[in-house]
């Protein structure tokens, strides 16, 4: 009887889980409607994606150098000088490596992006408006991801004004004693 | 004249006779070889996303915005005192606040609604 049980329970999971899956599926492939929209926007889309394609380089091209330069030009040098006075630089260093990491993150999810991006303008969406449908789903996700990057990012960067602030009181405390 | 010297092209090999069309078709082989792993290297570094010279990107090429001359340098060497910290402060926030206003790839363009593909079934 215990048995029975367990393989019930075991089925029951199984078949909610599946149709959780089936759910997903059927809500994220195009209708009847959008196939037939698809087909008479084709070149429409297509234009689109590329513009969207073309001015999502650019900004890639101007903010990188932006996060790159935080990095390079402001937090590496405060922490190298930090050091090189003898300070703890400890909550420095964890942040500004943290920010590092989040920008490599920043570059490979941007990268993938627009790997998908191309993947969708190469498609043919006369022929497979289906395919096409699904890399533009899949790309939409994508861009998303790399958009709560960039949220990260400025976080981060407020986390490490933080560390500065930090950093600022214990040197002023060492101050007070001396 | 000593005969035993003289170059005989008939008691050469095929690939003998022909070893400078084999020189130049190894050439070839070993430069395309190096072509194929340059591009896989630029196409998987990341390198091909910034890369504003490719077709296509004619437009934008000319907008991007050299960041560097905005950033004023401060110096990784020099004492640490109160004056430093206050100066790197100023120099940061200023940076901060330009970076972090860009509030970049914000927004849905590829919204099926934004698409113009937004049919209910």
């Amino acid at each position: 009887m215990k048995k029975f049980n367990k393989i019930s329970v075991i089925c029951i999971a199984l078949t909610v889980v599946l149709s959780g899956l089936v759910y997903l599926k059927v809500s994220a492939e195009a209708n009847t409607k959008q196939i037939s929209q698809i087909r008479n926007e084709c070149s429409s889309l297509k234009n689109t994606l590329n513009q969207l394609h073309v001015s999502d380089a650019l900004l890639r091209v101007n903010m990188g150098q932006r996060y790159e330069l935080m990095s390079t030009k402001l937090m590496d040098r405060f922490n190298s000088r930090a050091a090189s006075n003898n300070f703890k630089t400890d909550i420095l260093d964890e942040s500004s490596n943290k920010y590092k990491s989040m920008l490599d993150v920043f570059r490979s999810d941007y990268k993938a992006y627009e790997e998908k991006m191309v993947l969708a303008i190469k498609i043919d969406c006369q022929s497979e408006p289906s395919v096409f449908y699904d890399a533009l789903v899949s790309a939409r996700s994508s861009r998303a991801q790399v958009y709560r990057d960039v949220v990260t990012l400025s976080q981060q960067i407020d986390d490490y004004r933080a560390a500065v602030s930090q950093f600022e009181k214990a040197y002023q405390a060492v101050g007070e004693k001396g | 004249m000593d005969d035993d010297q003289t170059f005989e092209p008939e008691s050469l090999s095929f690939w003998g006779k022909r070893r400078f069309v084999l020189l130049i078709i190894l050439a070839i082989i070993v430069a395309s070889i190096l072509v194929g792993v340059a591009m896989m290297m630029y196409n998987s570094s990341g390198a091909a996303q910034l890369d504003l010279s490719r077709p296509g990107y004619v437009d934008v090429r000319d907008k991007t915005v050299d960041s560097s001359g905005d950033f004023k340098n401060y110096s990784s060497s020099g004492t640490i005192d109160q004056k430093s910290i206050d100066e790197f402060k100023a120099l940061y926030d200023e940076q901060a606040s330009k970076t972090k206003a860009a509030d970049a790839f914000k927004g849905d363009p590829l919204n099926p609604d934004a698409m113009g593909i937004n049919a209910t079934p």
